[in-house]
């Protein structure tokens, strides 16, 4: 995806940050996770797990979040955050199966969400 | 022998013998002789005294009602169950306390090892002042050691608020005591001056280690951990470093203590580690 070049600093910083050549600040990367958020939430609701897998129907149904979570994410961190959705969302599948089975719950955390 | 024969034999002897051997015929005879009257000589026996009678003595009460009151608790009192709960309690915490502190040892002093350590050793880095800094820099003082990236997606900078939270935790308890090191596995793109901007935003006491490719890469070999870089990375393009996720505590020998990962919250790692510090017996730098 080509972006286009602008003058304004702000945009030349979220450029950098798109392509990986800054990394992003704290606030930048609340931004990125809170667009991701947003965007992950349209997936459940279309109930789509891979958005790299079904593209077109992600594209689709989640456009607009699509577009603010890659312009406020790095590109890396795009394709990184699709990946470990599709991850996540088998793991905890295969714990609820376990559970089910009577297996015994060991203390993990995968959520984004600090612990307090 | 049979009684019969045993009393006939008798009568025989007594009317025929005299009287000394018939003595003896009746000791042959009969089981009289085990008992014999005559003894050894022995001390005379100590005046004792007279018997106790087989029946416990009774405690003798005031009051009937004390009496009954006795009779129906039985040897319990409220008095006693307290003291039984209370010992039972007190021993109960003293067993489970010692049971902690000899498996935090237990820990301690498997991780030591005997000659060289297993996980730590020497090495020379730069901080994000560009002062260099060697292994020398942090004995003498416990460090967290945490790899990572700036780069990182997600979980590096939930690590580093944990880690800045369990620090400041820790700093509370014994101030000067900890020293929270941050080194990057990505040093192509994390030199001094962005792991300055990148730890300020969490804590302004980390200490940030980067280097050459080479001393990261033997840095990283010294405390076991994983980290790969893209190989195929184009100057310029971005990429992810994959990389382990556990801090590791120091002592102040230098020496591995523990591993601390994601399932233990800041206030758990903070007492694992001010509980590691209470069983150190050398002395100990503050900052």
């Amino acid at each position: 995806m080509v972006w286009p070049l602008s003058s304004s600093p702000e945009e030349k910083r979220a450029t950098e940050i798109r392509s990986g050549a800054v990394a992003p600040t704290r606030a930048e990367r609340q931004k990125c996770w809170e667009s991701r958020d947003l965007y992950f939430a349209c997936l459940d609701k279309n109930s789509i797990i891979d958005a790299l897998k079904d593209e077109k129907a992600a594209a689709k149904a989640c456009g607009a979040e699509s577009k603010g979570f890659e312009r406020d994410c790095a590109t890396q961190w795009v394709t990184y955050f699709k990946k470990w959705r599709v991850q996540d969302i088998q793991k905890k599948a295969r714990l609820a199966e376990l559970e089910a089975q009577g297996a015994n719950k060991l203390d993990v955390n995968t959520d984004f969400a600090p612990r307090t | 022998m049979s009684q019969p024969a045993t009393t006939a034999a008798r009568a025989l002897v007594s009317k025929n013998l005299p009287k000394a051997t018939r003595q003896q015929c009746l000791r042959f005879f009969s089981t009289a002789s085990r008992n014999a009257t005559t003894k050894r000589p022995t001390a005379a026996p100590c005046p004792s005294k007279p018997r106790q009678p087989l029946t416990q003595q009774r405690r003798t009460f005031k009051t009937v009602e004390e009496a009954k009151s006795r009779y129906r608790s039985g040897p319990f009192s409220l008095k006693a169950g307290l003291l039984f709960v209370a010992t039972g309690a007190g021993l109960m915490y003293y067993f489970e306390h010692e049971k902690e502190r000899m498996q935090r040892k237990r820990i301690a002093d498997a991780t030591k090892g005997v000659g060289k350590p297993k996980v730590g050793g020497p090495f020379e880095l730069i901080d994000q002042n560009g002062n260099k800094v060697t292994q020398e820099d942090l004995k003498g003082r416990y460090s967290l050691v945490y790899f990572g990236f700036t780069h990182c997606p997600d979980i590096c900078p939930e690590e580093l608020d944990k880690m800045a939270r369990m620090f400041d935790l820790v700093e509370e308890k014994r101030p000067g005591v900890l020293a929270p090191v941050f080194v990057t596995c990505d040093p192509a793109r994390d030199g001094p001056e962005e792991l300055k901007e990148y730890l300020n935003e969490f804590h302004p006491k980390f200490i940030g280690l980067t280097g050459t490719y080479d001393q990261i890469k033997a840095m990283c070999k010294a405390y076991r951990v994983y980290f790969s870089t893209p190989t195929n990375v184009a100057p310029g393009q971005d990429y992810l470093v994959d990389h382990s996720i556990y801090f590791y505590l120091m002592d102040p020998d230098g020496d591995f203590v523990e591993a601390l990962g994601r399932q233990h919250s800041p206030e758990q790692a903070a007492k694992i580690i001010v509980d590691h510090m209470k069983e150190w017996q050398k002395p100990i730098r503050t900052a």
